[in-house]
């Protein structure tokens, strides 16, 4: 693994944010936005172009301190943590447009909102940091600084609600992030080493393999909120700025989805079970219809949005039983690992795009009108026609219509589903598209009623409206590279350890 | 039983009344030195590793790890610290409104 | 002889965890949670951890247990002006939300003593994994320092430091964002018992000294950055318990430079590093130490600021 081509720009893309989120702690107001939104700017840039580095050179590796692993740390920067550190670019830009025009209308004279861009960059330079990270102390460290960036941001609005729930979301974060460490202890007594490749290597199937598998995977779904700790999800992201709902829901419960994607497929091949699969897999199926049901309940449309990421999150999780094999199955035969695994990275990538659309767009009704009352969006489409449309694209997305990345992401996972025989995760797939189906044009049948009564409401910068729109039509566009994409994620040149095996055989269920 | 041994089971014990403090406990203060009692709880165990694992010193490793999760654990737990006295003092409340 | 030792130090300690969570009073649960922390400490200097040790005693006890002891005030200030929230709703009744918690609290206890069981299984039967004690004692003298914590910290994972460094801004930004800027107003001396600000001042040069000591000799022996950054800060703390309030005192942007300084200089220093053809953080064998040295330095005095910071802000 050392002997992959080094490059500094794993080592640039933590470091940068940190020096502009430094920076900007020295301006006062106006200052302190203009430096915070540079930082945003230059770290997006460079993660657009060191993606664009890895689809040309590959892997790249940058050995911190020139101390190889197991002592060292290693940052690492494969086509999986390209892809995700590029999403995280992409939409991080819009996002900070977006806030950078919300803020300045706003005319806030309180002192506190000059702190969104500090906290902002340091959330950037932990969720780069995890990307990159291939050590699991290491992966910790980037976790904590994520938590206590993104709760800071979630109640930076200073509501009574958002406090409320700021502090929920802190306590379950801390007791993932504990639960996680535990097993990373233990993990780190049985195998000696903290490398991500190395303890896949060292590690031997036993108690306490399972047990820490079982409770770092029970942490990182307190902190994705995948389904029965789904509780702290719904106020945290409701309750908090519009942008920074934005943040949250499109990149921060990535996070924790990821440490659990590689720790699956590069630590833990040896303690997987078929079960252990067909039961992520399960919570993922009852998230995806619990969560959509849920949202068609809602009557604020923040709350609706929020529930809508339980929901859409749960696919995720639908992918894990079809990377691993059913006993008897010879890895050769295993061709639907390639669609699964497709079908997950389109499923990231659409919802990053679809729900921090539909967030920025649920800022811009809060704006104009100071409420979000899902029946205020009546005659949406005369007075705001741009938002409509958004909200509009973005909800096809989450539906999985086509040609949208949604639709992409649904449909790779149900050719998975199929050609792997695991029919009964079809009906999970099909009903959350449908209750999906059902809100969103909850939300267009209004968006086109005639409005009851003259609405008076605040004007709107354009531009905000422009940023929405544009997130919105990234689910549409990341379709059109699909080819391209595909073939990034599965090209043997460019890959690391992990996934490579999971392309070429999956992980041996053991029984 | 060697000393190392007696410690790591006794770390997984503390993790347990910790996460069940977290669980249980009503008052904001009381969740959150259950945190603290849970990131006991997870040192005590790293480090028994590394005395386990001693040659002509212990595991330096865990020892360092430890140290930075210790500083990691008390700033998050005085973030929260501070979110519970804000909320305090602006409704009054020690719980939350579904735990009475 | 010492397995007993051992035995009872495990068992005083579950016993104090559990107090702290089961004790009626608030009170009791934070005194309680200083005893857990000292005899916790007592645990790492038997399992030959006494760089953690001093962390634990300095950081996750001394610190945390002020902060800790400052909320208590607060709660039951409040509880007691306020004695509306003390009547309890006119439909309240103990025994029926007894009944109806019962089968819930029954499965979680049941649910909590499988955890408990499987989860000392699961560590009883580790396997030895050896450790990274051989690779550190190798490259121990290449590091530039002598203790091989200290080596750890700041040269062989010297990139989870600097953003644990990194993560204790976040934290008084964070505090901050909780709502602490806005309320904020610069107290002015107040007045304090004389005989407390003399104790105090005899207090402030043995603390620095001490503190000075444990990051000099923290690349020989137990201590470094963060023992001494506590030492430090705990210097702010007193002051201001002593009714000067030095950190509003400092002006505003020497108060920024103090805060940044650690965080700032590392990473300036990993850049530099880096243009020079380097991987980040990758000393040159023969300035090792001393850029560890400044490097440590700088870490402390920002800790220190910012944990002073922290009291200030959070126990206004």
């Amino acid at each position: 693994m050392t002997d992959l081509p080094t490059s500094s720009y794993p080592a640039l893309l933590v470091g940068l944010p940190v020096l502009m989120a430094t920076i900007s702690l020295f301006f006062k107001s106006r200052g302190n936005a203009v430096a915070g939104l540079i930082g945003c700017l230059l770290t997006g840039g460079l993660g657009i172009v060191s993606f664009a580095e890895v689809t040309q050179r590959g892997t790249l590796i940058h050995i911190l301190g020139g101390w190889k692993p197991p002592l060292g740390i290693l940052l690492r920067m494969d086509s999986l943590a390209a892809l995700f550190i590029g999403i995280t670019a992409v939409v991080g830009i819009l996002i900070s447009l977006y806030a950078w025009w919300y803020f300045s209308s706003r005319k806030v004279s309180d002192g506190k909102f000059t702190l969104f861009w500090s906290l902002w960059l340091f959330l950037w330079a932990g969720l780069n940091g995890l990307f990159l990270s291939n050590d699991l102390f290491n992966l910790y460290v980037t976790i904590e600084v994520i938590t206590i960036t993104a709760v800071a941001l979630a109640v930076l609005s200073g509501r009574t609600v958002a406090l409320f729930a700021g502090l929920r979301y802190l306590l379950a974060a801390i007791t993932g992030s504990m639960a996680y460490l535990l097993g990373v202890a233990l993990l780190y007594g049985s195998t000696g080493t903290l490398d991500l490749g190395l303890m896949g290597q060292a590690l031997e199937p036993g108690a306490t393999a399972t047990f820490s598998l079982i409770i770092i995977t029970l942490g990182l779904m307190i902190k994705k909120a995948a389904f029965p700790f789904h509780f702290w999800l719904p106020p945290a992201h409701s309750s908090a700025l519009a942008p920074v709902s934005a943040i949250l829901s499109a990149l921060v419960v990535k996070g924790a989805f990821y440490i659990m994607l590689r720790l699956w497929t590069e630590v833990f091949g040896v303690s997987l079970s078929y079960a252990a699969g067909q039961l992520i897999g399960f919570t993922g199926a009852v998230a995806v219809i619990w969560g959509a049901w849920q949202a068609l309940l809602q009557t604020n449309l923040k709350m609706l949005v929020a529930y809508s990421s339980i929901s859409q999150m749960g696919y995720l999780l639908m992918a894990f039983p079809l990377l691993i094999l059913a006993p008897g199955v010879a890895s050769g035969s295993a061709d639907w690992l390639a669609p699964a695994w497709t079908g997950m990275a389109y499923q990231v990538m659409a919802h990053a795009f679809a729900k921090s659309s539909l967030f920025l767009s649920a800022g811009i009704i809060v704006f104009a009108l100071g409420h979000d009352r899902i029946e205020s969006l009546r005659d949406l489409v005369a007075w705001k026609p741009m938002t409509a449309m958004a909200i509009g694209i973005a909800g096809v997305s989450l539906i999985g219509l086509p040609p949208s990345g949604g639709f992409m992401a649904k449909w790779m996972l149900l050719k998975g589903i199929f050609l792997s025989g695991q029919w009964w995760w079809a009906p999970a797939v099909l009903l959350g598209s449908l209750l999906t189906a059902g809100y969103v044009f909850m939300l267009l049948r209004l968006a086109f009623a005639p409005a009851r009564e003259k609405i008076a409401f605040r004007p709107v910068p354009h531009i905000l409206q422009v940023c929405a729109l544009l997130l919105a039509l990234g689910s549409f566009l990341i379709v059109l590279p699909s080819e391209n994409l595909i073939q990034f994620l599965g090209g043997t040149e460019s890959f690391g350890t992990g996934i490579e095996s999971i392309m070429e055989g999956g992980v041996h269920g053991n029984e | 039983m060697e000393t190392h041994q007696i410690y790591s089971l006794t770390s997984v014990v503390l993790f347990a009344i910790g996460i069940g403090g977290v669980i249980m406990a009503k008052h904001f203060l009381k969740k959150i030195i259950a945190t603290i009692i849970m990131g006991g709880g997870v040192f005590l165990c790293f480090v028994s590793f590394a005395q386990r694992d001693a040659l002509t010193f212990a595991d330096p490793v865990p020892h360092a790890l430890v140290i930075t999760g210790i500083v990691v654990a008390v700033t998050s737990a005085a973030f929260a610290l501070s979110l519970a006295r804000r909320i305090h003092q602006l409704t009054g409340e020690k719980t939350f409104p579904d735990e009475k | 002889m010492s397995v007993v030792i051992d035995i009872l130090m495990a068992i005083l300690l579950i016993y104090l965890a559990l107090r702290c969570m089961l004790a009626p009073e608030l009170s009791k649960t934070i005194f309680t949670f200083f005893a857990f922390g000292l005899t916790l400490a007592l645990a790492w200097i038997r399992l030959e951890a006494v760089d953690v040790a001093i962390a634990e005693a300095a950081i996750a006890s001394g610190f945390m247990g002020v902060l800790l002891l400052d909320s208590l005030r607060d709660f039951s200030y409040a509880l007691s002006k306020n004695p509306k929230n003390l009547e309890l709703p006119e439909n309240f009744t103990i025994k029926e939300s007894n009944k109806s918690l019962l089968l819930p609290r029954l499965a979680l206890g049941i649910g909590f003593v499988i955890f408990l069981l499987i989860s000392m299984e699961a560590t009883w039967k580790t396997p030895e994994g050896g450790g990274l004690t051989a690779v550190s004692e190798e490259l121990l003298p290449q590091s530039g320092v002598e203790h091989p914590v200290t080596a750890v910290l700041l040269n062989f994972r010297a990139y989870d430091t600097w953003l644990e460094i990194g993560v204790i801004l976040m934290g008084l930004l964070a505090i901050f964002a909780a709502g602490g800027v806005k309320n904020y107003r610069k107290p002015s001396m107040t007045a304090v018992d004389p005989l407390l600000r003399q104790v105090i001042l005899f207090f402030i040069p043995v603390l620095f000294l001490f503190g000075a000591f444990l990051l000099y000799f923290g690349k020989t022996g137990p201590g470094g950055a963060f023992q001494a950054a506590v030492l430090w800060g705990s210097i702010g703390i007193l002051f201001h318990l002593g009714g000067w309030p030095i950190f509003a005192m400092i002006p505003r942007k020497l108060r920024q430079f103090l805060l940044t300084m650690g965080l700032g200089s590392f990473l300036i220093l990993g850049f530099l590093l880096m243009a020079a053809g380097g991987a980040m953080f990758e000393y040159p064998p023969a300035y090792a130490g001393i850029l560890i040295l400044i490097a440590e330095t700088l870490a402390a005095i920002s800790i220190a600021v910012a944990l002073t910071a922290i009291y200030v802000y959070l126990t206004k």
